[in-house]
């Protein structure tokens, strides 16, 4: 496991913070807990993978408004709920609006590292994501306007000759200016230039 | 008579007036009364006097004061007649009050009804404080405060009258000139009169009462308010309707005249009465004649009778409760009136209050068992949160360690601080627990003989709305012949409602949906009980359902089987859970019969 990666615990119960700070630092998990939703909020949260333990009865918010908050706020983490009671229409609920678990106290010490273990795995993956899309951007932003144009028409399926015709250029002109983008945009291949340009999700020209 | 009676309606009552110019003595000249040439008594016109006075105290006791008024001013001839009471509110009659009102006056001095004067300095004071009867001869001369009262009293001939012994009032007659002089015959009518005041006095007294208790219950008890409004009504329709019967009567027993309510009252007609087989003797049911006869000692010294209860019997031999009160005809002392009210409406009336404050408790009983009931099912979710609070704290907590233990990591001081922690936390759990217990106990058992079937009734009745709601019929054999077991109601009631929610529970997806519930005996004679569903039964659970904790509902506490069980075993019978056919549950106790025999 990378130890780069932090456990946010949110429980009203003094007892049950230390309790799961304690089980989750067996496994090397580095664990940040506050007693409320707000502390939570107020929280710097270090650009790292994380996820969040979270009491579904929670004081002032319910875990499951709490949810919903951060949802409208866009913070992305993965939520594993805790219980004192089972409540299965409120578990549904919740893992619908993507709790990654649902467990009811007292839990299996397994099951809780299991699902945080999958809730940081989540956030990686999420995280990492993002960051190959934030790349490709930028790679992408380091073209010149005419590259740009040039490699769109590509992945539109239209020949060196073809677009040489529509921007009114030599095909040899096209051929260079082609080259180069592939070359800034790290593609491999032709097929991999596609791939990076649907994660972009921009508009490809048509070949007309 | 000059001036004429323009005065404000209220006067002063002041009463620390300053001692006016005049002494006592100087204005009263009662002495004077036995020296006048008197008139000769006019017995006749007394009498009718009396009986229309009789006859308005039973047919409207509210404005009995103002007849009375009104019949002293006729009798005696006087300008003004009236009436004082004693009062503390300045409108209502109380024998404590401090100062005198006056609630009813006739003839010039009518402007000031509703004004008074001070008890312990004015005319009325020194009356009741005498003890007598006094004439006063312009009052105005002692008392500053009646001097803007007009016209002047030149002559003021005042009464006090008694209410159990107590002086409550005074009634009087005025002269405002001297065209006629009171004399001895006035005093003796008025005396007569007093005697009379009282009665009004104590009937008004007890319409009043009425009402203040109609009042009182109204503010105790909001359900019973429109009854007690009904009741109010009832008596005042009573006596609007002139369902107040009055007769003649002589001491020897007989009833010589008697109104049409008083003869349907007794259901007998003019032709008994004028066969004079209407005794009031005979009405009378023999336990009452005691009663009579203290009436008739009364009657015989006092000349009059205060109100009291008591039977006749109709024509038809049944018994009618009433009201009776009376007076002897001055001149021929073996003869009176009486008035008699028939109390039978306002006995029911009353019996119907009673019914209505019992179901009222009835239906608070009933508030406070369900609320029993319910209570356990709410304390579900909050046992769950606080026990498993600290539960999940201690497991964690030994999971941590074990799982250091295993990788030959755990630091001795880290050990320790955990196992601070778990004996923290298992004393905070166990600590819940006792608190739930300390509450569950809290409710006394009370053992009382029981019909259990009136028990399941109760609660088909509290679960019925949850059968209809989930779409159970329900099945009842009822064993008529059923010995009483000796139980505590609420607790069977909460075993019975557990095991039928969690019928109605198991069944929900179902196909039937059938609850049924029999009673009966058992081969040693024990009361048993079956609850049987048509649910989806439980397997290989069987063993575990009445484990503490387990459960097999989503959002059960897994207590309401261990609890009911122990409640059972705690009355000496069993509970178990069979496997019904072709599918479901059965849930059975028993109970041992009570020594008492079945109805």
């Amino acid at each position: 496991m990378t130890a780069a990666s932090l456990v946010f615990v949110i429980d009203d119960d003094p007892s049950v913070r230390s309790s799961l700070k304690f089980l989750l630092s067996t496994v090397g998990l580095q664990v940040d807990s506050s007693e409320s939703a707000n502390g939570f909020l107020h929280k710097k949260r270090p650009d790292v993978p994380s996820c969040l333990v979270l009491d579904i009865r929670l004081p002032g918010l319910s875990g499951i408004d709490f949810q919903r908050e951060l949802a409208a706020r866009n913070i992305c983490i993965p939520i594993v709920f805790l219980t004192g009671h089972g409540d299965i229409p409120m578990s549904v609920r919740a893992i619908k609006a993507g709790a990654v678990e649902f467990l009811t106290k007292p839990f299996r010490d397994q099951d809780l590292l299991d699902a945080v273990h999958v809730a940081l795995d989540r956030d990686r993956a999420r995280r990492k994501q993002e960051s190959e899309l934030a790349d490709i951007r930028q790679r992408f932003d380091s073209l010149s306007s005419r590259e740009q144009e040039v490699i769109s028409m590509v992945v539109g399926g239209m020949l060196n000759k073809q677009i040489a015709a529509e921007l009114g250029t030599a095909e040899s002109t096209v051929k260079v200016q082609r080259s180069r983008a592939m070359e800034k945009m790290q593609a491999e291949s032709l097929a991999h230039l596609i791939k990076m340009m649907q994660k972009l999700q921009l508009p490809s020209e048509k070949a007309s | 008579m000059s001036e004429s009676t323009t005065l404000q309606n209220d006067v002063s009552l002041e009463s620390s007036v300053p001692e006016g110019g005049a002494s006592l003595e100087s204005i009263l000249c009662t002495e004077e009364l036995q020296r006048r040439p008197s008139r000769p008594p006019d017995h006749e016109k007394e009498n009718r006097a009396l009986v229309k006075l009789v006859s308005a105290l039973a047919d409207s006791p509210s404005t009995i004061f103002h007849t009375l008024a009104e019949t002293i001013e006729d009798i005696t001839q006087c300008d003004s007649a009236g009436l004082s009471l004693l009062t503390r509110d300045g409108k209502t009659p109380h024998v404590d009050g401090q100062r005198f009102y006056w609630p009813a006056i006739c003839g010039m001095w009518n402007p000031h009804v509703g004004g008074g004067t001070p008890r312990n300095f004015g005319p009325c004071g020194d009356v009741l404080d005498q003890n007598r009867t006094l004439l006063f001869t312009h009052f105005e001369r002692r008392y500053p405060y009646l001097m803007p009262v007009s016209p002047a009293a030149e002559e003021c001939l005042l009464v006090p009258f008694y209410v159990n012994g107590k002086a409550v009032g005074t009634i009087w007659g005025i002269m405002h000139s001297d065209r006629r002089k009171f004399d001895a015959e006035d005093d003796r009518v008025m005396a007569s009169l007093g005697k009379f005041a009282s009665s009004a006095y104590q009937a008004w007294m007890h319409i009043e009462e009425l009402k203040v208790e109609v009042a009182e219950r109204e503010m105790a008890e909001a359900e019973v308010r429109e009854l007690a409004k009904g009741l109010e009504a009832k008596i005042r329709r009573l006596v609007e309707a002139n369902a107040v019967g009055i007769m003649m009567f002589n001491l020897d027993g007989a009833i010589t005249e008697a109104n049409a309510a008083f003869l349907h009252m007794v259901q007998f007609d003019h032709d008994d009465l004028a066969s004079g087989r209407v005794r009031w003797a005979d009405l009378t049911p023999t336990e009452w004649r005691a009663r009579d006869e203290r009436a008739l000692i009364e009657i015989k010294a006092t000349g009059a009778v205060q109100p009291y209860e008591k039977e006749y019997f109709r024509k038809d031999g049944i018994r009618v409760p009433v009201m009776v009160g009376g007076a002897l005809f001055e001149g021929t002392p073996s003869a009176g009136v009486a008035f008699v009210l028939d109390l039978t409406e306002q006995k029911r009336a009353q019996e119907k209050l009673e019914d209505a404050r019992r179901a009222l408790h009835a239906t608070q009983a009933e508030l406070a068992r369900v609320t029993r009931l319910t209570t356990m099912g709410e304390l579900g979710a909050s046992i769950a949160h606080e026990v498993n609070q600290p539960l999940t704290a201690v497991t964690n907590n030994s999971s941590a360690c074990l799982r250091l233990l295993a990788n030959g990591n755990l630091d001795p001081e880290v050990l320790r601080q955990a196992l601070e922690e778990i004996v923290a936390d298992a004393t905070r759990a166990s600590a819940v627990i006792s608190r739930i217990r300390a509450f569950i106990k809290k409710a006394p058992t009370e053992m009382y003989e029981l019909d259990i079937n009136n028990v399941i009734r109760e609660v088909l009745a509290l679960a019925d709305h949850e059968l209809q709601n989930n779409q159970v019929s329900l099945e009842c054999h009822l064993s008529e012949t059923l010995p009483h077991v000796r139980a505590d109601r609420v607790q069977m009631q909460q075993v019975l409602l557990n095991l039928i929610m969690n019928a109605a529970e198991a069944m929900t997806g179902t196909q039937p949906r059938t609850l049924s519930l029999d009673s009966g005996t058992d081969e040693s004679g024990n009361v048993l009980v079956a609850v049987r569903d048509s649910g989806t039964g439980f397997g290989s659970e069987v063993d575990r359902l009445f484990t503490p904790f387990f459960t097999t509902k989503g959002n059960g506490m897994g207590m309401g089987l261990p609890i009911s069980r122990s409640l059972i075993e705690s009355h000496g019978g069993r509970l178990w859970a069979t496997a019904n056919s072709p599918q479901g549950a059965v849930f059975s106790f028993t109970l041992p019969a009570s020594g008492e025999s079945h109805s």
